[in-house]
């Protein structure tokens, strides 16, 4: 994957014209009557669609008595030959100490060189500079620049050194690429100091399909400021995927800093072997109070979980499976698992009770599938179903798994009970820390982004 | 009663596990540069330089207490703040700046790994290329934790300094008295010195290290107040150290008016009169020091610059991970060590150039810190009180005046 942007609709028409921020940033603004007001300091810009528009310019007059004007867009009568001409009189322009426009997002104070999140490579960048095509006398803001070249932009010597490139390295990439990343896939991280929250970019919704594991790093890259304020702002799914892929240390300073209420709600969303880890590794008199602030039903199962010890069965199963009764039709089974909502993917197994919540047998997606759909579920069951018990460990766990080649292994107490499945995953983590513990040199093959 | 020491207990244990940032950065203050300073100050001027230690301490606890806050607050380096408060030309200059007074640094740094190295008898040919091997291969492999923890032991073989402070036998009253009570002598040598001890004391790197470290070892807030006792112990370690320094010079080469020009004269000098052991000590403290600062200060410049100019930064990060980061790193450590392998090369110019770009630099950074400090947007209610924004205001202007003086002497001179 490069950083290429891919072009987009925008790209197409030859007529649009490009310019970069930079290159309109301290411009002199002059008013209809060509007398000098200030120069051009900021943009402000409606964030309301996936390419926001400018909406305000802000203009700065005085060296040492700083003073800012806001302008509407539509005052603008042209920006051209490095000048910005307005429509209207000086003297309609009043000036302010400060300028704080809440609701839109300036291209200065928000974007240009801060820490946005790249949701197409899955990373946190610093904005070198800010690509804007102008569209019926209107800026939109096209891509972010974080290319080498636009820092050098920036500082003034962007000549200087494409004219050395071109004579010693006529074909560097440098001279070639343009590092730019579609503003659709750009999150900014601005906060708002009124609400103290983060606009997400909702039109495009990107953030929520980044894959789990990516998230929570991106997420520990930020500080912690952001990362509260974009956790606040998230909804309680996106809140429960970024929780369950941070490690504790992270997972505890963020609960430190949120409400009671808002714990226990993400607690709730966790599928219940990730909250038992969480859980178990906090001082008892804290898990205590958690468990009293949950639903009565979810808190039983929980303290239930932890009771077992953490390296055991009963410890890492989770409680969340399929589970039908023996006479069940296969047609209502497949059904019913298509009304079903899951905190997290299930595995494809589904296991045949008794009335008693005796283990009786398995079966999978495939077979209840292919099986004919007015059969009892028994009629699809696997000839033999293996099971560990709640006391059993992770070696025997994991020895098991691998002989009879399962992903996912039911968990059962001395009477035959039925008490929850621990999925391949979970003893994976386990094995490899043991293994961590014993060479403790392994090199760990980083996927290349 | 129990239940109170076991509270005071709890409350150590916390405070043992923010430790760190303050603590090293202070530490790196007693480098090559600073015990060549306090040991001449020391011969020459006997304990009478003693009392500048306490305004030192505060001065050094006012700044660095800054840095420790805005990072627990923002979660972010200095170079970040800069940066994304002052615009990407500021940032860039001030890096360019800081690269180079702190690449003549490190250089200064492995010259004092070399003439440790000869005082035990070792070629310099052996000692500089496997000292610069080691702190190289120390953060290319290690991770923040590892690193802090070999920091803190570097840390406490300043110890050193102190028993050869008690080996040397000065008079402990003279000591005491002179410490209470400042002297102020207008002869021309005394007041270059105080400056020179002083000016040292304040380094742009420190500022920009002690927030870095502060921010990569993730303090929380409700923590801060470990972090703050971390910054105000680590300016008292320092300055206890710094003053045993001139102790033991004092005590033994001003009481036989026995004039030195550097650390390895002020070793060379102890041997006869404080004895064996009281020498080795010295020279391993002066090893200790080139060593962990040698580590430190391109650690430093790679954690900045690559803050300030938005690439990954990181200790805990692979070199692939941030190859700029450790490129940069690389660098200042094989150029520093290569120059001092070279022959004839002259140590007095890279001083100056080191001090000049120190002195040109410095009143930059204090007074973006100051600013950024007190930006409501950035740090909340976190902001510096009044009293305390005049005191700062107090220790930057004299810094700054000082750090200007003291370059103009140097090149006057």
């Amino acid at each position: 994957m490069n950083n290429l942007a891919k072009p987009g609709p925008l790209q197409d028409n030859a007529k649009h014209m490009f310019v970069y921020f930079s290159e309109l940033m301290d411009r002199p603004v002059f008013d209809k009557n060509g007398q000098l007001i200030g120069e051009l300091y900021d943009i402000a810009v409606k964030p309301t669609e996936v390419y926001p528009q400018s909406a305000l310019l802000v203009v700065r007059k005085g060296f040492i008595n700083r003073k800012y004007g806001v302008i509407n867009w539509l005052d603008i009568q042209e920006m051209k030959e490095k000048v910005v001409r307005l429509k209207i009189d000086k003297a309609k322009i009043t000036f302010r100490e400060k300028h704080n426009n809440k609701e839109e997002l300036t291209l200065r104070r928000d974007i240009l060189d801060q820490q946005v999140v790249d949701t197409f490579n899955h990373k946190v960048i610093r904005v070198n500079d800010i690509h804007l095509l102008e569209v019926d006398h209107s800026l939109m803001i096209a891509h972010v620049d974080i290319s080498m070249r636009g820092l050098i932009r920036r500082l003034g010597f962007e000549k200087a050194v494409d004219f050395l490139m071109k004579i010693f390295f006529r074909n560097a990439d440098y001279l070639k690429t343009e590092h730019l990343i579609s503003w659709k896939h750009i999150q900014p991280l601005s906060i708002n100091p009124v609400s103290m929250t983060i606009k997400v970019n909702f039109p495009s919704k990107q953030l929520n399909s980044i894959p789990a594991a990516d998230l929570g790093e991106i997420f520990l890259d930020l500080s912690m400021q952001h990362q509260l304020i974009l956790f606040k702002s998230l909804d309680l799914n996106t809140r429960a995927r970024i929780f369950m892929n941070i490690d504790f240390k992270a997972q505890e300073s963020l609960v430190e800093e949120l409400e009671q209420g808002e714990v226990v709600e993400i607690l709730m969303h966790l599928p219940t072997d990730e909250a038992t880890d969480f859980l178990e590794k906090l001082p008892r008199d804290i898990t205590e109070r958690f468990l009293g602030l949950m639903e009565s039903k979810q808190s039983k199962k929980l303290s239930q979980l932890l009771g077992y010890s953490s390296d055991s069965a009963g410890g890492l199963m989770t409680t969340e499976y399929l589970a039908f009764t023996k006479d069940t039709t296969v047609g209502s089974v497949l059904s019913q698992i298509k009304e079903r909502v899951f905190k997290v993917e299930p595995a494809q197994f589904v296991y045949i009770v008794d009335e008693e919540h005796h283990l009786v047998g398995s079966t999978n997606f495939r077979r209840l599938i292919l099986a004919n759909p007015a059969d009892p579920i028994q009629s699809a069951a696997f000839p033999k179903t293996y099971s560990v018990h709640l006391d059993s460990s992770v070696k025997e766990i994991a020895y098991l798994m691998e002989k009879y080649k399962y992903y996912v292994i039911p968990v059962i107490d001395e009477k035959n009970v039925l008490h929850g499945i621990v999925t391949v995953d979970d003893v994976l983590s386990q094995v490899i820390s043991i293994a961590w513990r014993r060479l403790k040199k392994i090199k760990v093959q980083q996927p290349k982004i | 009663m129990k239940i109170r020491i076991r509270k005071y207990w709890r409350e150590f244990l916390i405070f043992l596990s923010i430790m760190g940032p303050g603590m090293i950065t202070a530490n790196v203050d007693n480098d090559a540069g600073g015990i060549t300073t306090y040991s001449v100050a020391g011969a020459h001027f006997g304990y009478s330089l003693i009392w500048s230690f306490i305004p030192i301490i505060i001065a050094l606890v006012i700044i660095q207490e800054m840095c420790s806050r805005m990072a627990v607050v923002t979660g972010k380096g200095l170079a970040d703040l800069i940066r994304e408060e002052f615009g990407v030309k500021v940032t860039f200059y001030a890096m360019t700046v800081l690269v180079f007074s702190n690449l003549f640094n490190t250089i200064s740094e492995f010259a004092g790994i070399a003439a440790s190295a000869e005082l035990f008898g070792i070629s310099k040919y052996i000692m500089v290329p496997g000292c610069a091997l080691f702190v190289w291969w120390l953060i290319v492999k290690g991770t923040y934790k590892s690193v802090e923890k070999v920091f803190l032991v570097a840390c406490l073989f300043y110890v050193s300094y102190i028993v050869s402070g008690f080996l040397s036998k000065p008079n402990w009253q003279e000591v005491a008295h002179s410490s209470v009570n400042p002297v102020l002598r207008f002869d021309k040598a005394y007041l270059l010195m105080l400056m020179g001890v002083i000016g040292t004391t304040i380094a742009p790197w420190m500022q920009f290290y002690q927030q870095a470290s502060v921010v990569e070892k993730e303090i929380k807030l409700k923590n801060y107040k470990y972090s703050k006792m971390d910054v105000i112990v680590g300016a008292f370690v320092v300055n206890i150290i710094a003053i045993f320094i001139v102790i033991v010079c004092a005590a033994t080469l001003f009481k036989n008016g026995i004039r030195v020009e550097t650390a390895k004269d002020a070793a060379l000098a102890l041997k006869p009169l404080a004895g064996d052991y009281c020498f080795y000590l010295f020279a391993f403290g002066l090893l200790n020091a080139s060593i962990f600062s040698a580590c430190i200060l391109p650690l430093s410049t790679a954690y900045s610059v690559c803050e300030g100019m938005g690439w990954e930064v990181g200790v805990n990060r692979r070199f692939r991970e941030a190859p700029q980061f450790y490129a940069l790193y690389t660098a200042m450590i094989v150029i520093g060590a290569a120059l001092i392998l070279l022959p004839n090369v002259k140590l007095v110019p890279i001083m100056l150039i080191s001090q000049a770009t120190n002195g040109i630099l410095l009143p930059f950074v204090l007074v973006f810190m100051l600013l950024l400090v007190n930006n409501k947007r950035l740090m909340g209610k976190y902001t510096n009180s009044l009293i305390y924004n005049i005191f700062a205001v107090l220790t930057i202007v004299v810094m700054i005046l000082l750090s200007i003086a003291l370059l103009l002497t140097q090149f006057i001179h």
